[in-house]
């Protein structure tokens, strides 16, 4: 029995959900702080973003320990690159979430469109179910929970293609129009964090099945 | 789509009309429901699997699987002693290898076979290799037979000018490849090797894997191997043997758990045993 291998392994697993942890705590941040307009909570989550940043590389690192002294091999290979690649799409969400706060740094301070921020909300939220949803089906190993990953996905992208046609129609005030293009990039973060959290989903398919494949053809 | 094996094979080109899906690269040996006793005591039970030309196949599995009780029945090993016998079928190029009328002599130069340990005469590094062919009454142009023999086993530059020395005077792992030499100088079509490596340094094993990588370009070869790694280096297809154990009886018997394509059975392999086994979580 390989019981230090098979020790780190689960402690991989362990580090990995628990950066899941911190990337929904930044994502709450970041979405608080665009809500409330609350500059020291964007300050807060551009800095929160080095914990993830160490955690992802501690996990890099543990993966590049085991390819090299272990040789995984099978389910154990399969989980080894689920990792690597669940760790990497975890550090994109971080990073949007980063981008999040700073654009409500950089944003004008007008009173917003209230529709469009209580939207924001709601993508937020959805966003933050995703990322749970997503590694929950990891930690169960649910092929299911993974796919169904994709309907909510689609829920996000039709809120942010919803927020083009606001900010389209916010007027002809230069502020509010640069607070728009802004949230427009906001909301395109927002969507984003929800693609790599289908992504995730696939590679918790492909740790199941061992079969690579996309839940959906982005090219259609 | 779930492939079958014969579809993951890389050059098999598998007829989706035909009903049994056969693979078109040719079959070397083909074997079915091999079951080998010692004494009675069934050692290997129900295997069938099919060879394949120019391709390394690995048999891997823990102690008392069978595997090398497996391999010894390719050459007619098993021949030699009195108690086993060998029930089922194993088809070389069609023919039945245990067919009354096949020679076995005829078989193990056809077939031939390279040991755990090396295992050179002691006499020359000349005369180890040139044995083989002088026994078989193949006179003519025998340095150059020894020569290429050398050659292939990759041994040739480091001997050819002390080819009278000793072949004890040699490495561990210069013995081996020696031993390989001494198996090609008869132009066989197939080298069964039983763990090759196992005695040797990692350099040395190194060197004996490139060589079977070289060597399947003209030879079928088919290993035994304890090393899984080795197996997942070198082989082209892999089978997974186990052990059954039948309490009731206290009897234990080795049986093939799955055969597949190399890269299968290491990234996905089909059944929890062979999981279980590849993965360290068994034995």
């Amino acid at each position: 029995m390989r019981v230090g291998f098979h020790e780190a392994l689960d402690q991989l697993e362990a580090s990995l959900q628990e950066e899941g942890s911190l990337v929904l705590r930044v994502l709450r941040g970041a979405v608080t702080a665009l809500v409330g307009h609350d500059l020291e909570l964007a300050d807060e989550v551009i800095a929160f973003d080095d914990e993830v940043d160490s955690r992802y590389f501690a996990i890099e690192e543990g993966i590049q320990d085991l390819l090299a002294r272990q040789t995984p091999v099978a389910t154990d290979l399969r989980l080894v690159l689920a990792v690597l690649h669940i760790n990497l799409h975890l550090e994109r969400m971080a990073d949007y979430c980063v981008t999040i706060a700073k654009l409500v740094k950089l944003a004008p301070d007008v009173a917003g469109d209230l529709t469009l921020v209580e939207g924001f909300q709601d993508m937020g939220a959805r966003a933050e179910e995703m990322v749970e949803l997503a590694m929950g089906a990891f930690a169960r190993r649910d092929v299911a929970e993974a796919e169904s990953l994709v309907d909510l996905d689609e829920l996000i992208d039709r809120a942010n293609r919803r927020v083009v046609q606001h900010v389209l129609s916010l007027g002809s005030d230069p502020k509010l129009q640069e607070w728009g293009l802004r949230m427009m990039i906001v909301s395109r973060c927002l969507e984003r964090i929800g693609d790599h959290a289908v992504d995730v989903g696939e590679r918790v398919a492909y740790l199941v099945t061992g079969e690579f494949r996309e839940f959906t053809d982005a090219s259609r | 789509m779930v492939m079958t094996a014969a579809e993951r094979i890389p050059g098999v080109e598998v007829r989706h009309d035909a009903p049994s899906g056969p693979a078109l690269r040719e079959v070397v040996f083909d074997v079915e429901d091999l079951t080998v006793a010692y004494g009675g005591k069934s050692a290997l039970s129900g295997v069938s699997l099919e060879v394949y030309k120019n391709f390394v196949t690995a048999f891997i599995g823990p102690s008392g699987c069978g595997k090398s009780t497996f391999i010894r029945c390719f050459n007619r090993m098993n021949d030699l002693i009195p108690s086993a016998t060998v029930d089922g079928t194993i088809l070389y190029h069609g023919e039945d290898l245990y067919g009354r009328e096949v020679d076995p002599v005829e078989v193990r130069r056809l077939i031939g076979m390279v040991f755990q340990k090396p295992n050179p005469f002691p006499k020359s590094i000349f005369d180890n290799v040139a044995f083989g062919p002088r026994v078989l009454g193949l006179k003519d142009g025998l340095d150059d037979r020894v020569r290429h023999a050398l050659e292939q086993a990759a041994l040739w530059d480091e001997v050819k000018s002390r080819l009278k020395e000793s072949a004890l005077s040699l490495s561990g792992g210069q013995q081996q490849r020696l031993c390989i030499a001494r198996a090609l100088a008869v132009e066989p079509e197939v080298i069964l090797m039983d763990e090759p490596a196992s005695a040797l340094d990692p350099i040395s094993t190194t060197r004996i894997e490139d060589l079977m990588d070289e060597l399947k370009r003209e030879y079928t070869i088919v290993i035994v191997t304890h090393n899984m790694q080795q197996a997942a280096r070198v082989a082209d297809m892999t089978a997974f043997f186990s052990v059954e154990v039948d309490e009731n009886r206290d009897a234990r018997t080795g049986i093939l758990v799955e055969y597949d394509v190399t890269s299968k059975i290491f990234t996905n392999p089909s059944d929890q045993r062979t999981e279980d086994y590849v993965t360290g979580r068994f034995g």
